[in-house]
């Protein structure tokens, strides 16, 4: 192993999409679906791998025919991953699955193939040469770690494995902002993708576990949210697509919704219009208030759902406040946001504004009751940054081209060594 | 996915993005056996820089690689080569905008083909080499002595290596392999054996297979100068005329130089392959396991150290 020169693998495989790249690089080189289309022998229940006739003794034509396609099965190599996969699954040879439900892996089966297409035909190299970083969410069980160092190191002998939690690698993501001067590696992650948001306070390093709150509301709320508006004005075209659209080319966050809807009544020409061409004809969407609504939905969730009603900022706020006390203050002054969903205009400005508002309410009460003590302040800052949509990504990439990061990564030689149980524990990052 | 392509899908795939929106870019892309790529715009945004580095240059460079590579790059060639890489092209992408949807198709395709056709330059020239032997033996009726023909050694990574020998009636073409993994080299071993055994069965048309472990072959014999490695096994695939005709070389090629990246990539597949019966076996005993339970467990007597009971109440 001279010559290790090779830049390191890293994988951010998420419950919808998947980001595979190579450390050293700004951005993903590629982001798909994480799915896979295999052929479906009869839907419905799990398929058995089928046999090889020449392993069986009890299919009896085997020995009968001696050619070779129909004596060695290549059934195992016909699928495909990722947009192809979506492409394929529209004939009816092929069946659709998500290995990955809610971060964590489902199917082992279908992961293994996924990793083996992605590093052979995607990434184009040999995973012997190739030190690798994947990514998992927090909280992820250790048995999950431990099959993926099996998988990783038996099937795919991969050089060296680390094994990262998402929060923290967009913790290492947010260095990249002018805001952030001391490059630690506490705060707390706002981590909004498709269907979830997580709050997750980080001490150092590590996960403070007990603190984690979920948020139901996510980009795919705000998507029905628009869509919803539409349909009720009778727009031209309320797909989910057109949505989407709108959500990702119009919406903004507005400190103060009474104020903004006077404005768009005093100026029409707040009022966008999108248009929808396909081959066929051109529709003309108009974009109103729900430029400034939709992400308003994280701030006042009572205005989409009726089951979920905390703001975003006092989630956040009760989720610091549920940390030990001595990292408060190191999680208010660095709020780092990451995911697709908190990519809206001014959406950190608003937050920062919310929370503040919340932790000077608290420190005015108990300056009030201690009569006269009077409080150093805390600071409270959210970081915003150019890398946010792959923030967890990019943090894995930033971490992976330092060279110090083949030392933390547990080797193939160390798993021969101690078996699965080592991926247990990574040493961290120590912050340059 | 049964064969490995010889196109880099992400070179296709960055490049294609960039003629349609260039961007400035400083990005690194790996292929097999050590290569790397990297994409950079070190001007403005339109004018690309892609270089190629690649562990066995050296030896390809007896073979005149970049003659080769400027043959078929020419319209993009650049003096100077960025520095920690091995050959690098200079490409404006605003005039290569401007060309037709077929054009474009073209150059991406070609270029995503760097690597297969850096490391053609050998193949070719041992075929060259066969073909003007086979002229010669056509002409004068006698066997040119193929002793005089040197052997191509291309040391493509750090242990393993491919050797070209062409002779007037085929080129041999030799790979040392070598597993860093127990596992790896019983599963490679059932593979090699297929491989020499494909020609029996079915495949009449392969090209012969040998398998030796440890022992170099005789072509080669000379060239390895150390002792015998207990590790090291070598594969030699003949090619006859009928390979090597001008309508198949250029596949044939393709084909042979990712061969040891196609063995591995098998190799993988296979273990995965058995990962996923294994899985599905266990489950089926568990299943059994837990049929086997019985349904109301009865209550046990529980005493404490002593011997002594525990009271009902």
């Amino acid at each position: 192993m001279s010559n290790l020169t090779t830049p390191a693998v890293v994988m951010g495989i998420g419950t919808g999409l998947t980001k595979l790249g190579f450390a050293g690089n700004d951005a993903p080189s590629y982001v798909f679906p994480t799915a896979i289309a295999s052929r479906a022998a009869n839907s419905g229940k799990p398929a058995p791998p089928s046999k090889p006739s020449f392993l069986g003794g009890s299919s009896g034509n085997s020995g009968s025919s001696g050619h070779l396609q129909s004596k060695r099965g290549t059934e195992d190599l016909d699928f495909f991953i990722g947009d192809e996969a979506l492409d394929a699954a529209n004939g009816q040879a092929y069946s659709l699955s998500y290995p990955i439900k809610h971060g964590q892996i489902e199917n082992w089966d279908h992961m293994e193939r996924f990793w083996e297409n992605s590093i052979f035909k995607y990434l184009r190299c040999e995973p012997e040469d190739h030190y690798f970083l994947l990514t998992e969410p927090p909280l992820n069980a250790p048995e999950n770690r431990e099959n993926t160092a099996e998988i990783m190191f038996e099937s795919f002998n991969c050089a060296g494995l680390y094994i990262a939690v998402q929060a923290v690698l967009a913790l290492a993501a947010s260095w990249t902002s002018s805001k952030v001067t001391d490059r630690s590696l506490t705060g707390t992650v706002i981590d909004s993708g498709d269907g979830v948001t997580h709050v997750i306070p980080v001490a150092e390093g590590y996960v403070i576990g007990s603190a984690i709150k979920n948020i139901p509301i996510a980009g795919r709320d705000i998507t029905l949210f628009i869509q919803s508006l539409l349909r009720d004005r009778g727009e031209a075209d309320t797909s989910l697509r057109t949505a989407e659209k709108i959500k990702q080319e119009f919406c903004y966050v507005v400190p103060d919704i009474v104020k903004e809807f006077n404005k768009f009544d005093r100026e029409p020409e707040k009022f966008a219009q999108y248009i929808v061409e396909t081959t066929r004809s051109k529709k003309i969407v108009d974009v109103g208030y729900e430029r400034f609504l939709a992400p308003e939905i994280f701030f006042n969730p009572e205005i989409a759902s009726s089951d979920f009603l905390t703001p975003l900022p006092t989630v956040v706020d009760n989720v610091i406040q549920a940390a030990p006390i001595d990292v408060r203050k190191g999680l208010y002054k660095n709020i780092v946001l990451s995911g697709g969903s908190t990519m809206f205009k001014d959406f950190g400005r608003r937050l920062q504004r919310d929370i503040k508002g919340i932790v000077n309410d608290r420190i005015a009460t108990s300056e009030q009751l201690s009569h006269g003590t009077k409080s150093s302040g805390v600071e409270v800052e959210v970081i915003s940054h150019k890398k946010q949509r792959h923030a967890v990504w990019f943090g894995g990439s930033l971490l992976a081209q330092t060279s110090e990061f083949n030392s933390y990564c547990h080797t193939k030689q160390d798993y021969d060594e101690y078996g699965p149980s080592i991926v247990r524990n990574f040493s961290l990052f120590n912050v340059p | 996915m049964l064969q490995l392509q010889s196109d880099n899908l992400l070179i296709k795939k960055t490049l294609t993005e960039l003629i349609e929106s260039p961007t400035s870019v400083d990005r690194i892309v790996s292929d097999f056996d050590y290569t790397t790529y990297h994409l950079s715009t070190p001007e403005n945004k339109t004018k690309l820089l892609l270089s190629i580095g690649t562990k066995s240059w050296k030896d390809l460079d007896k073979y005149d690689v970049v003659g080769k590579l400027n043959a078929i790059y020419g319209q993009f060639q650049t003096d100077t080569v960025e520095p920690g890489y091995n050959y690098s092209i200079y490409l404006d992408l605003e005039e290569i905008a401007t060309k037709s949807q077929d054009e474009q198709f073209e150059i991406i395709e070609s270029l995503s083909l760097l690597k297969r056709n850096a490391l053609a330059a050998p193949f070719e020239s041992a075929l060259e080499q066969y073909e003007k032997l086979n002229a010669e033996y056509q002409e004068t009726g006698i066997e040119p002595s193929s002793n005089n023909s040197s052997i191509i050694e291309i040391n493509y990574r750090d242990e393993e290596s491919i050797y070209i020998k062409s002779s007037f009636d085929r080129v041999t073409v030799i790979f040392s392999t070598i597993f860093k993994d127990e596992t790896d080299k019983i599963f490679g071993k059932v593979f090699l054996q297929e491989f020499v055994d494909a020609r029996k069965r079915a495949v009449q048309n392969a090209p012969q297979v040998l398998y030796s472990h440890k022992e170099p072959p005789l072509e080669i014999r000379d060239l390895i100068k150390f002792s015998p490695n207990e590790q090291k096994g070598y594969v030699t695939f003949v090619l006859f005329p009928r390979h090597l005709v001008p309508q198949k070389k250029y596949n044939t090629i393709s084909h042979i130089q990712l061969f040891r990246n196609y063995f591995h990539y098998h190799i993988k597949c296979s273990k995965a392959y058995m990962h996923s019966r294994m899985r599905f076996r266990v489950n089926q005993y568990l299943k059994v396991l837990n049929r086997a339970k019985p349904e109301n467990e009865e209550t046990v007597e529980r005493k404490t150290a002593t011997g002594r009971r525990f009271l009902e109440r």
